[in-house]
């Protein structure tokens, strides 16, 4: 399979000052490379996703505070649970990264905090997500990829600063006040109305 | 029943984002479990969870990674044809929150004031919030409190009311040291909430202070 794993070097991986742009297509080949894991069990789209999201897991972890080989460690473990549960996906219900994040998200917990809780309460969420949407009221989640993506755009670079440390990374609020050389009361007001916004913002999709 | 009363949004978000402790996320995920529109948000969380993991500039893997995800890939094939469910990896955990929410009846009350009894959950963690139930008789009024730390309350059954209002089973209270109450249990029914809590109970007044010695939760 070294030819599926050269294959990936050619995905887009452009960068931009803040937000990537996301592109229908990718989004939709992402989502069908884990149907195509499910149905058939494809080794080549499954190490596709593995070359694309691979490393943006090693760099969540990297971030959280495990070490190198450890967020390696935990890459390898998400990946493999996209293997193995690639049946439970629904591309009518979430998109591909949105499936990828809340796995690696588990994993972050349990792999750094050593707590089994978060997940449990994970699948206790999944459990009763039929009751959320209903099929009839299910929406295009590609166009709503790119809506969130816009809309988050709508927050100012700090502020994504911000919730990307405090939130994605974890980072505790007097880290955050030195990284950002500003007092810990600034830190947690600014975070505040950040989360008030973010809130908004995310609330205006529905 | 509508769900009236909801965790804070900063509290919702740090759920979803996976970075509450285990105490707090225990409560936070027993009300999303009851209430659509928290799932709801909690879902568009997650959303930018998976944007913002998309957008992390990428850490080059080792260049065995790609065998050995491959290696791996290839032995879980096989622990799949073996005749074990493997498709849900985590029913004992799932069945867990279930087991507490539904069996918490069944287990040892510990009383701690009239009408009122508690049955701690977990052993949390230096520093983080401790986990445990409550239990209090229709008509208890409870000693005016205030909190050292932040406590979440999660009403199973029944309802209690105090100054913010009346919360039903479903509702969650977020408390923190600037929130001083006196809750009341409505009549009829035994109330009985999940509450997560990190720091002391400070009861006021002088009946409060004479209790004080006798409250360990």
């Amino acid at each position: 399979m070294p030819m599926a794993y050269a294959a990936v070097l050619t995905w887009p991986n452009t960068k931009t000052r803040r937000l990537l742009p996301m592109s229908d297509n990718k989004t939709a080949n992402l989502s069908q490379l884990i149907e195509r894991v499910a149905a058939t069990q494809d080794r080549h789209a499954f190490m596709l996703l593995f070359g694309y999201f691979g490393p943006r897991i090693k760099a969540f972890m990297k971030r959280s505070g495990a070490d190198d080989a450890f967020a390696e460690e935990l890459a390898q473990e998400t990946m493999l649970t996209v293997w193995r549960k690639a049946q439970t996906f629904d591309s009518s219900r979430a998109n591909a990264s949105t499936w990828i994040f809340t796995i690696a998200r588990n994993l972050r917990i349990d792999g750094l905090r050593r707590e089994k809780l978060h997940a449990n309460a994970q699948s206790q969420l999944e459990v009763m997500e039929e009751d959320v949407e209903r099929p009839d009221q299910i929406y295009n989640v590609i166009e709503r990829a790119n809506h969130l993506r816009t809309a988050l755009e709508q927050l100012s670079p700090e502020q994504l600063t911000l919730v990307r440390l405090s939130y994605f990374e974890d980072k505790p609020h007097p880290e955050i006040a030195r990284t950002l050389n500003i007092p810990l009361g600034t830190v947690k007001s600014r975070l505040r109305r950040t989360v008030m916004m973010l809130r908004e913002i995310l609330e205006d999709l529905r | 029943m509508t769900v009236k009363h909801h965790p804070d949004i900063a509290t919702l978000s740090a759920f979803a984002f996976g970075t509450l402790d285990k105490g707090r996320s225990f409560v936070v995920a027993a009300h999303v479990h009851k209430c659509k529109r928290c799932a709801a948000l909690v879902r568009r969380f997650e959303e930018a969870g998976g944007v913002l993991l998309e957008d992390l500039e990428p850490e080059a893997l080792s260049p065995a990674s790609g065998d050995i995800i491959l290696g791996r890939v290839l032995s879980a094939d096989e622990e799949v044809s073996a005749p074990i469910e493997v498709g849900e990896a985590k029913p004992p955990a799932e069945l867990q929150i279930r087991d507490v929410l539904s069996n918490y009846q069944d287990g040892p009350w510990r009383w701690i004031g009239p009408g009122v009894y508690v049955r701690p959950l977990s052993d949390a963690p230096r520093g983080e919030a401790r986990l445990f139930l409550l239990k209090a008789a229709p008509g208890t009024s409870l000693p005016e409190h205030s909190h050292s730390g932040t406590e979440l309350t999660l009403v199973l059954q029944g309802a209690f009311s105090h100054s913010a209002g009346l919360f039903e089973a479903g509702d969650l209270e977020e408390a923190d040291d600037t929130v001083e109450h006196q809750p009341v249990v409505e009549d009829g029914a035994v109330c009985i909430c999940l509450v997560a809590m990190d720091g002391q109970l400070k009861l006021s007044g002088f009946f409060g202070r004479l209790m004080q010695p006798f409250v360990r939760i």
